[in-house]
């Protein structure tokens, strides 16, 4: 460990347990998700990214990204076994390459409207981008889940994403056009929509995820948190936070090729949300930013101890079965236009 | 590393995890035991053998997907491990990066935090500058053409005293690589500025308060100097590394930081003015002897600006710069006597600077120079 940071209650005992001999550490809590990251350690970690990254002038930014990721992983366990990130720092900065190459390909038409003072070209150009940029998103989220899944695995076993991107292509042009004419209401089944979807063909070796939620209770849920939020001036906020992180975790199943499934289940209360926001806001304002590694670990903790599994499906009878996806472009690409994939 | 730690193994084909016995022979061959008696040997020196060690464990993989992984959280045994692949040289620039970083986490911080200030007040200016130099100078023109095209429209010219001013800025040789073009506009302000690439605007403000073609003659040798060394360019180039540095930093960290991030950019930005404007009195100055005028005449643009800034509200002049126009005074007064005076002094300026102060001085809102 090497680390003198004093050690708080309840990671004592956790990291108590990992200390035993190799036999112990398989009794930790069966079926429960814990996150063991030390705050310390993360802030080492990001800071030394933070180096390597401004040494290079930028250029290590897809290795310090796989590095990050990869610390998220390890220190994340279920059923007291860790999680592993297999992307490397490599295989990004291809995927970084190649997703610069397409949106210079993108902005292209425009720049060079721009530079000739040709009118027409800059409108062709502009309307390009537009119209390739909303085709991106669809092509974003299936490369970007293809890839993190594929680099994702437990207990040596891969997990995988078998959607269609033609499926996808469907799903957000109905939905999305659906969206535009009802003034953004339809956002709510947009948003269902492709959780189902995504969520649905998510696989962990010879099982698989299923998320059953709908458009009309998640519209609801939405309208109901914006409502209240507003007239009690943003208290309720940490409530309506819950309900979203509630909705999320108790739609979402894990289906086992025998039948047997394990249900997630929240745990996660309002009065939660509100201490771990309030701390962390505090956390991260009068340390001018410095102590973000302790607010991101409270968030991890938090999140990861608020979910719980049911269910006796047998966690070692999963067979490998998923190939490796190394292509990251549309990770990076998400990444460089600030889309987030994980809906 | 002699000796027996118990491990987990994946085997890559199903999500069973098994204990293992892992031994290590010769110094370079781990020999893994499994419970149910089977046994199998890893080379570390093998290409497909990779390992990693995050804060709690080692992790050691082998073969090709799906690789077989194995567990170890005995720490002494890391540590031998560690620095047995440290020795073998496989052990990259990150992790060594890491464990100093692990082994003294506040020295560590403090480094890189004194490096990064370090590079911000120092290195960084220095290298935007050097790569903004690299720019064509033509686009210093473009800028300029295009800034003055929009704000001709709103700028009252006075067409008379544009043209005695050109004749008289042409009768000196302020700025060889740009060809200056100077207008006056009706304003009652004290001031005068350059755009990039050559267009010099004077107000009527501070043309009325000249007391001699030699203090006009500085002022234009100082704004030429602005145009000739390029700073709007420079300063650019400067807030825009500024930026691309903090928030290449701060990444995806949070808008707390970035707002703090972006107020020290301004501040740091204030300052580097202050730079600029010194180095325009300079290279006036030694413009002013080249061009057969005393350049004891910049001090006399200087008291003028000083004595227009006085009058000036309190709160006005807590950000003006009026106690660095005494040291920029006292500068250019040491500057100027060691320079000295010119052998052939320029008559024609004082010819050519009649016509420019024909106009009756107007009453004026005093304000600072630029």
């Amino acid at each position: 460990m090497g680390s003198p940071t004093p050690v708080r209650a309840e990671e004592a005992v956790y990291l108590s347990l990992l200390r035993q001999p190799a036999h112990m550490f398989l009794t930790t809590p069966p079926k429960r998700l814990a996150f063991l990251g030390r705050p310390g350690d993360l802030f080492v970690v990001l800071l030394v990214n933070m180096l390597l990254t401004f040494i290079t002038l930028g250029l290590y930014y897809p290795w310090a990204k796989a590095r990050r990721l990869s610390w998220y992983y390890e220190h994340t366990e279920l059923d007291g076994h860790p999680f592993h990130f297999h992307g490397t720092g490599n295989e990004m900065f291809k995927g970084f390459i190649k997703a610069i190459g397409l949106l210079l390909l993108i902005y292209g038409t425009y720049i060079v409207g721009v530079l000739m003072e040709e009118v027409k070209l800059v409108v062709i150009g502009v309307l390009v981008m537009f119209v390739g940029l909303l085709l991106f998103i669809p092509l974003i989220i299936h490369g970007s889940l293809r890839y993190r899944s594929s680099r994702s695995s437990w207990r040596g076993i891969h997990f995988g994403y078998r959607g269609q991107l033609k499926e996808l292509y469907r799903i957000c042009l109905r939905d999305g056009l659906l969206t535009l004419i009802t003034v953004g209401i339809y956002g709510s089944w947009l948003t269902i929509h492709l959780r189902n979807y995504t969520v649905g063909h998510l696989r962990y070796g010879s099982t698989s995820f299923r998320y059953k939620g709908d458009g009309a209770a998640f519209f609801l849920l939405n309208l109901k948190g914006y409502l209240l939020t507003v007239f009690t001036l943003g208290i309720y906020g940490f409530w309506w936070q819950r309900d979203l992180f509630n909705y999320y975790v108790n739609n979402l199943s894990w289906e086992h090729p025998d039948g047997k499934r394990i249900q997630f289940r929240s745990t996660a209360t309002g009065g939660g949300f509100f201490s771990l926001m309030l701390v962390n806001v505090l956390i991260v304002v009068f340390t001018l930013g410095i102590g973000f590694a302790w607010a991101e670990v409270r968030t991890m903790r938090f999140v990861l101890e608020h979910i719980a599994l049911d269910g006796d499906a047998d966690l070692n009878a999963v067979v490998q079965t998923e190939q490796e996806h190394k292509n990251a472009m549309a990770d990076d690409l998400g990444d460089l236009l600030d889309i987030g994939v994980f809906i | 590393m002699e000796r027996t730690v118990q491990a987990i193994y994946y085997d890559g084909a199903t999500s069973k995890p098994q204990e293992a016995t892992v031994r290590v022979r010769e110094m370079n061959t781990l020999e893994v035991e499994l419970p149910d008696g089977g046994c199998f040997q890893w080379p570390l020196e093998h290409k497909g053998m990779e390992w990693e060690r995050s804060s709690a464990m080692l992790r050691l993989s082998f073969g090709d997907h799906p690789r077989r992984v194995l567990l170890i959280r005995d720490e002494p045994f890391i540590q031998s491990f560690v620095l047995r692949m440290r020795y073998a040289g496989r052990q990259g620039v990150y992790d060594r990066a890491l464990a100093v970083a692990r082994s003294g986490p506040v020295l560590f911080f403090l480094g890189v935090v004194a490096l990064l200030i370090c590079s911000y007040l120092w290195f960084l200016p220095w290298a935007a500058e050097r790569l903004a130099l690299l720019v064509p100078r033509t686009l210093d023109e473009r800028i300029g053409e295009a800034a003055f095209d929009q704000m001709a429209l709103g700028l009252p010219i006075d067409s008379a005293r544009t043209v005695s001013l050109q004749a008289f800025g042409d009768a000196m040789e302020l700025s060889p690589s740009f060809e200056p073009t100077y207008h006056v506009v009706k304003d009652d302000q004290v001031n005068a500025f350059a755009l990039p690439g050559g267009h010099i605007v004077v107000f009527t403000g501070i043309l009325d308060r000249m007391a001699s073609a030699d203090e006009l003659a500085a002022l234009l040798a100082h704004e030429a100097t602005h145009v000739e060394e390029r700073h709007s360019t420079r300063m650019l180039a400067r807030s825009m590394a500024g930026y691309l540095f903090l928030s290449l930093l701060i990444g995806d960290v949070n808008a707390v930081v970035a707002m703090v991030a972006d107020n020290a950019n301004a501040l740091r930005n204030l300052g580097y003015g202050r730079g600029l404007e010194t180095e325009a009195d300079r290279i006036g100055q030694e413009q002013l002897l080249k061009n057969g005028v005393d350049p004891m005449a910049m001090v006399g643009l200087l008291e003028l600006l000083e004595r227009e800034a006085e009058d000036m509200p309190e709160a006005l002049a807590f950000l003006s710069s009026h106690p660095l126009t005494q040291e920029r005074i006292a500068a250019a007064r040491t500057r100027a006597r060691e320079l000295g005076t010119p052998q052939a002094p320029n008559d024609r300026l004082e010819v050519l600077f009649r016509p420019l102060i024909a106009a009756q001085p107007t009453e004026a809102m005093p304000s600072s120079a630029n």
